[in-house]
């Protein structure tokens, strides 16, 4: 059986009950987002490789505990992929700033290899991956850097005021409002009411 | 209400797992009574995927696949790594039977012992064979009606239920739809209907009365909308057991 045309969550129960083709069918699918946002993370790729690892043998493990219902399973991945990820950062002490987090402008035809099912599914990530970056860039300088710092550093409400010596107060209105234009403006370019 | 205003002003923030502990707990409370709250978390969740897709995409080495899919299959058991668990556990009680009466008399007893425990865990592992991780997957196959129409039922490890998937099965009008029937015995039992979607693809839970593992064949069939209480249409689809 070809399991490209298995939705996600389907082949999440195949997983749960220690189907290896399923994984490996999850793994061409998701990995390569996975690894970007780990190596962007870390900024070292052996360690990138490490938690991409451990985010499939994860997956591997804990299929069983996945609720469709909470979140669609990329969403699952990417929240086990910071989670590992901003653990490994803290546990090898690398500091904020200490190498460049963004989400920056790259030149398009270099992510043009890809494991996608389709050239269309290739098509609409990169669009995804462009329209997302953009967003980002028409926030404030002062709101994608906490959000860079929440993001990527795992820092709290708490550490990023420490880390930047703002207000408490600031920092969550900085947060919540950056949070919000982006859900707004990707949802309008997504057609979502 | 001023609390939930405030809840839900952090509900972002808590997306991003960046809210402070205190914070994190009356959110975590406040979430168990509010689905609008949880709704509104599902939506940020889906920003902050977003988020990482926007990230610069670079694709890992391959090598890193054949090293997890290597890890993965080693966890499942082996039958070599049992028996050389086995041999290892016979050693100590051969030792025993040169010494005096009394040490021979418990290495016996030991031996007895040792026998008896080979017998119930041979008896184990035969029931782990049986019982493997893997589940019992059965294809379905088209027939003349529907030449290219496949499908396959994964039933669950306890046998009790499972899922029903099928590709290629044509689009039939409103006043029809597919039938799973579970056969045994010459009876037949409704596993579900269901209808595909515009490519031919569809899939459904199955649950019957007995466990799924109970059934000797199994056939789908075109069937009146809201199908019927035994087959009546043509079959599509059978699993030519």
């Amino acid at each position: 059986m070809d399991y490209s045309s298995f939705e996600d969550s389907l082949l999440m129960q195949l997983i749960a009950k220690a189907q290896s083709e399923a994984l490996s069918e999850l793994y061409d699918r998701y990995s390569r987002l996975v690894y970007s946002l780990a190596l962007q993370t870390l900024g070292d790729p052996l360690t990138a490789e490490e938690v991409t690892q451990d985010v499939f043998l994860r997956v591997w493990e804990k299929a069983a505990t996945y609720r469709s219902d909470q979140a669609k399973v990329s969403t699952w991945l990417v929240s086990i992929t910071r989670n590992r990820a901003i653990d490994m950062l803290r546990r090898r002490g690398i500091r904020p700033e200490g190498h460049s987090v963004a989400w920056e402008e790259q030149n398009e035809a270099s992510s043009a290899e890809t494991n996608s099912r389709s050239p269309e599914e290739a098509a609409s990530l990169a669009i995804q991956g462009r329209q997302v970056r953009q967003a980002i860039a028409r926030l404030p300088a002062d709101q994608r850097r906490v959000l860079a710092l929440a993001y990527f550093y795992g820092l709290s409400h708490s550490e990023i005021a420490a880390q930047i010596g703002e207000p408490l107060g600031t920092v969550k209105t900085r947060i919540r409002m950056a949070m919000q234009k982006l859900r707004s403006w990707l949802q309008e370019e997504q057609g979502v009411p | 209400m001023a609390n939930d205003l405030h809840v839900l002003d952090l509900i972002p923030a808590y997306a991003l797992d960046c809210l402070d502990e205190e914070e994190l707990k009356a959110v975590d409370e406040h979430l168990e009574a509010c689905e609008t709250c949880r709704a509104e978390l599902r939506a940020y969740r889906e920003v902050a995927e977003r988020m990482a897709i926007g990230v610069p995409q670079v694709e890992p080495p391959a090598r890193l696949k054949s090293a997890l899919m290597a890890s993965v299959r080693a966890a499942l058991p082996s039958q070599k790594e049992f028996e050389k668990r086995q041999s290892k556990k016979e050693r100590p009680a051969i030792g025993l039977l040169r010494l005096s009466p009394l040490w021979l008399a418990t290495g016996l007893l030991l031996i007895l012992l040792l026998a008896v425990s080979n017998l119930l865990l041979w008896q184990q592992v035969r029931a782990l064979r049986e019982n493997r991780p893997q589940l019992q997957v059965i294809s379905l196959y088209g027939t003349e009606a529907a030449p290219a129409a496949t499908g396959l039922i994964v039933i669950s490890r306890d046998g009790t239920h499972g899922t029903l998937v099928v590709d290629e099965l044509p689009n039939l009008g409103e006043d029809q739809q597919y039938q799973l029937w579970l056969i045994r015995d010459g009876q037949r039992t409704s596993g579900g209907v269901f209808s595909v979607g515009a490519d031919g693809y569809g899939s459904i839970w199955v649950s019957s009365p007995d466990p799924l593992a109970s059934y000797s064949d199994f056939g789908i069939t075109v069937e009146p909308a809201g199908g019927s209480p035994g087959p009546t249409g043509k079959k599509v689809l059978g699993a030519d057991l």
